[in-house]
C-alpha cells in the first residue's frame, strides 16, 4: 500500500475582493456600504456580490506520497500561497477536504513570531514552540540550532540588534530542526547569503533522505529543478499541470514568457507600453537558446504603446538561475537617446562578447520613464544557456575576464634580478 | 478539524492524521487542540511578561505604581473632595481593595480584546488553535496582580487589619474575573479583527464599566430597587467579595456572586461559539 502524506479533494478557497481591497476596516465604511446596498435593488446587490467574489483556489485535487518532493509553481496570484495556507490550517477551505498524515511544519515566512525585545535564546524557545516543538525538544536541539545558525555568542543579545542576515539564519535554523514529516516551504530558501542558501538546500536534501515530504513554492526554477521530481502548476487558482518537473517547467516557461515579472505588481492595469516579443539571436542572426562564452548576443524586442512615451529607458536585466542579478543593459545608462516611441516598433541590443560563466540565465525587460522614473512595464523575456567547459559559477563566480599577470621570481642571492612577465590572453 | 491518534502498537512512530474540512459543527469546540498546544500557551504567556518588563524602565514596579496612583487620585477626588462614603473603613484601603482586582480585570480585557490584532503576524502565518491567544492574554496579567497584592497586604498592616480565613475566597474570585475577562475577549477579539474601531472604543468601555462597578463608591450607595439590575454586572459580586474578605465584616453576597457566575457562564459559552465561528476567517481578514 502506498502511503500518502497529503490527500486533497476539490480544495477551494473563495475570497471576497472587498475583504482584500476595500476591507471594511472601520465600522463607518461598513455603514456607508450598507447604506449603498439598501438603496440599490436586490438584483444589483447579488450582481455586485458575485463580482466581488473570486476563487483564489478552486477544485484542487492531488495525492502526495510519503517522501515525495513537490514544487508548486505559478505566476503571482495563481493561488500557491493560498494552497499552502489551507494545507497548514492557517485558513479554512471554502470547499473540499484534505487529509494530512504526519507531523506538518509550515514555513510561510521565516521568523514570524520572533520578538524584537527578546534575546536569540529566548526567541529560539518562543519560535520553536510556535512551530510546534516541545520545550524539551528545543532543549535537546538547542546546541545544534545555534551551531547551524552561526550566531555564536550573540545568542544572548536581543534580536533587535541582529543584522537581517543573522535574524534570518537563526529563524531558519530553528525551523530546520523541526524535523517534520511534511514540510511546507514558501520561498524561504531565497533568503540569506549564497553560502547560507546552499546550507539550507543541503538541509532540505537531508530531510529528503530521511523520508520527509516537502512541498516547495518558489519563483526560482533552478531550486525547483534541483529539489523536486514533480511539480504542480497553478494558473488562476486551478491546477493546470501535475507531473514531472521538466515537462511542468517547460510549460511554465512558455506560458510565462512576456508575462509581468513576479515582483511587478501593476499587472492588471492597462500598461502604457507592452513588450510584445523578445528574441535572443546569435551572431548568425538566428534564434538560439545556447550561446558560447565569448559570443555576442542580440536581444530583439518588439513593443506596442498606447500613447507616445517620451525618452523611454529600455532596460534588459540578466538574472542567473539562482536569482542573482548579473548585469543590466540600459539605453539611458548607455547614453543612447531614444527621443520617443509610439505605436509599434522593434529595439535591438547587441551585447559585448559574453563574459558570464557557464550557467542558465533569464532575461527581464523593463521600460522606465526617463531618468530612473516610473517603471512602465516589467516582463519576463526568456532564458538562455552560456556554454564553457571550465568557467562555471561554482568556481568562477559570475563572469570571467582574463587578468594581466606579472610573475616575479623569488630573489636568489647570486642570480641577477631577472624579471619575467607573463601575459595570458 | 480533528486529530485521531492511530492504533496503539504501530511499529512506526505514530503519525497524527489531520482532516481539513470547510465546515464544522456549531458545537464542535475542539478544546482538545487547546490542550495539545498548552506549551505554546505557556510560552506566549512567558513572552508577554518578559517583553513587558524588558521594555519598561521600571519593569515590575509598574504593577504596583499603576493601582497605587489610581488609588491616590480616587482618594483625593472621591474620598477627600467628594466625601463619598466607604462603609466605615479608611477610604484609601477601601478603594484599593476595589482597584486591585479591577486593574487585573481591565488589563485582561484590554489584552484579550486586542491581542489577536497585536499578534496579527502570527495569526497570518502560523497555525495554532486561536483560542490560545485570548487565554494567554487573560492569564499573564495575573502576575501583576500577585505583585500588587503585596501592596494590599502592606496597607492592611498599616491600617491594622488582620487577614483571616476569608482570604481563601480570593483565588476563586480571581478565577471568576479571569473567566469574565476571557468571555469579553472572546466577543471583542473577533470583532476587533473585523473592525479596528474596538481599539478606540475599548478604553471608554472599560472606563464606563468601572463606574458601573462599586470601586470608588460602596454598594450601599446604590438604591435598593436598582440592586438586582446592578448585580447583573458580574464584577459587582467579585468586588464585593473582595471587600468582604479584606475588611472582615458584613456577609458574603451570595446572590450577587451566583448572578455573576450565571451571567459569566452564559457570556463565556456564547463567546466560545462566536469565537470558533469567526476564527476561520481571522487569517483572511487580519
Amino acid at each position: 500500500m502506498s502511503e500518502f502524506a497529503i490527500a486533497a479533494q476539490g480544495l477551494g478557497k473563495r475570497y471576497r475582493r472587498a475583504l482584500r481591497a476595500e476591507q471594511h476596516d472601520s465600522l463607518r465604511d461598513l455603514l456607508a456600504s450598507g447604506a449603498r446596498d439598501l438603496l440599490s435593488s436586490r438584483a444589483k446587490r447579488a450582481e455586485r456580490a458575485a463580482a466581488e467574489e473570486f476563487w483564489a483556489l478552486s477544485d484542487a485535487s492531488f495525492d502526495i506520497a510519503r517522501g515525495e518532493n513537490v514544487g508548486i509553481i505559478g505566476l503571482n496570484g495563481a493561488g500557491k500561497s493560498t494552497l499552502l495556507k489551507v494545507l497548514s490550517r492557517i485558513t479554512t477551505p471554502t470547499t473540499g477536504a484534505c487529509t494530512i498524515r504526519g507531523r506538518l511544519g509550515a514555513l510561510l515566512e521565516v521568523g514570524t513570531g520572533f520578538h524584537q525585545e527578546l534575546t536569540g535564546r529566548e526567541n529560539t524557545y518562543l519560535y520553536g514552540s510556535i512551530l510546534g516543538m516541545t520545550h524539551e525538544e528545543v532543549n535537546r536541539k538547542f546546541d545544534a540550532i545555534v551551531e547551524f545558525s552561526e550566531i555564536g555568542e550573540f545568542i544572548d543579545t536581543p534580536v533587535k540588534r541582529y543584522s537581517s542576515g543573522m535574524y534570518v539564519r537563526l529563524a531558519f535554523a530553528v525551523a530546520a530542526h523541526l524535523d517534520p514529516d511534511i514540510l511546507l516551504l514558501d520561498e524561504v530558501l531565497a533568503v540569506g547569503d549564497f553560502a547560507f542558501q546552499r546550507k539550507c538546500m543541503n538541509f532540505a536534501r537531508q530531510l529528503e533522505q530521511k523520508g520527509s515530504t516537502i512541498l516547495f513554492v518558489s519563483h526560482n526554477m533552478f531550486s525547483i529543478k534541483t529539489m523536486c521530481e514533480r511539480v504542480i502548476y497553478l494558473q488562476k487558482g486551478r491546477i493546470v499541470f501535475d507531473g514531472p518537473t521538466d515537462d511542468g517547467l517547460k510549460l511554465y516557461e512558455s506560458d510565462s514568457k512576456l508575462a509581468p515579472a513576479p515582483w511587478f505588481g501593476d499587472a492588471s492595469s492597462n500598461p502604457v507600453i507592452t513588450i510584445t516579443d523578445v528574441k535572443l539571436l546569435n551572431e548568425a542572426g538566428q534564434e538560439a537558446g545556447v550561446f558560447d562564452f565569448g559570443e555576442r548576443l542580440t536581444i530583439r524586442m518588439g513593443y506596442r504603446t498606447n500613447q507616445r512615451v517620451e525618452r523611454p529607458d529600455f532596460r534588459i536585466g540578466v538574472v542567473r538561475s539562482d536569482d542573482i542579478h548579473c548585469s543590466t543593459f540600459s539605453s539611458f545608462a548607455d547614453e543612447v537617446d531614444i527621443p520617443y516611441v509610439e505605436g509599434e516598433g522593434v529595439i535591438e541590443v547587441r551585447t559585448p562578447p559574453i563574459s558570464l560563466v557557464s550557467d542558465l540565465y533569464n532575461v527581464n525587460v523593463l521600460v522606465r520613464e526617463h531618468g530612473y522614473g516610473r517603471i512602465l512595464t516589467a516582463q519576463v523575456g526568456g532564458g538562455f544557456h552560456v556554454r564553457h567547459p571550465v568557467y562555471a559559477s561554482n568556481a568562477f563566480g559570475i563572469f570571467h575576464e582574463a587578468g594581466q599577470w606579472r610573475v616575479e621570481a623569488a630573489s636568489k642571492p647570486a642570480a641577477a634580478n631577472t624579471e619575467r612577465t607573463h601575459e595570458f590572453r | 478539524m480533528s486529530v485521531t491518534a492511530p492504533d496503539a502498537g504501530a511499529a512506526m512512530t505514530p503519525a497524527p492524521i489531520v482532516e481539513i474540512r470547510p465546515d464544522r459543527g456549531l458545537f464542535d469546540l475542539d478544546l482538545g487542540a487547546v490542550w495539545r498546544y498548552r506549551e505554546l500557551l505557556w510560552v506566549l504567556m512567558k513572552r508577554d511578561v518578559q517583553v513587558l518588563y524588558k521594555q519598561a524602565l521600571l519593569g515590575a514596579a509598574w504593577a504596583i505604581l499603576q493601582p497605587v496612583f489610581a488609588v491616590l487620585i480616587f482618594t483625593f477626588v472621591f474620598g477627600v473632595a467628594a466625601h463619598l462614603p466607604s462603609d466605615g473603613v479608611p477610604y484609601p484601603i477601601f478603594a484599593f481593595a476595589g482597584v486591585l482586582p479591577w486593574t487585573y480585570f481591565a488589563e485582561a480585557v484590554r489584552r484579550s480584546g486586542l491581542g489577536l490584532v497585536t499578534d496579527a503576524e502570527l495569526v497570518r502565518k502560523v497555525y495554532f488553535p486561536r483560542l490560545i491567544m485570548p487565554l494567554a492574554n487573560v492569564i499573564s496579567p495575573l502576575l501583576d496582580f500577585c505583585i500588587a497584592f503585596c501592596v494590599l497586604l502592606a496597607m492592611m498592616a498599616f491600617y491594622h487589619i488582620v487577614p483571616t480565613w476569608r482570604f481563601l475566597i480570593v483565588p476563586p474570585l480571581m478565577v471568576i474575573s479571569a473567566l469574565l475577562a476571557l468571555a469579553a475577549g472572546l466577543w471583542l477579539g473577533p470583532i476587533n479583527v473585523r473592525f479596528r474601531d474596538i481599539k478606540h472604543t475599548l478604553p471608554f468601555l472599560i472606563q464606563i464599566w468601572m463606574y458601573a462597578t462599586p470601586i470608588v463608591y460602596p454598594l450601599s450607595m446604590v438604591p435598593t430597587q436598582w440592586r438586582e439590575l446592578y448585580s447583573l454586572n458580574p464584577m459587582v459580586g467579585v468586588i464585593e467579595g473582595f471587600r468582604w474578605a479584606v475588611f472582615n465584616h458584613g456577609d458574603l453576597d451570595v446572590t450577587a456572586l451566583s448572578t455573576s457566575a450565571a451571567v459569566i457562564a452564559a457570556l463565556l459559552f456564547g463567546g466560545l461559539l462566536f469565537f470558533r465561528r469567526m476564527e476561520r476567517s481571522f487569517a483572511d481578514l487580519i
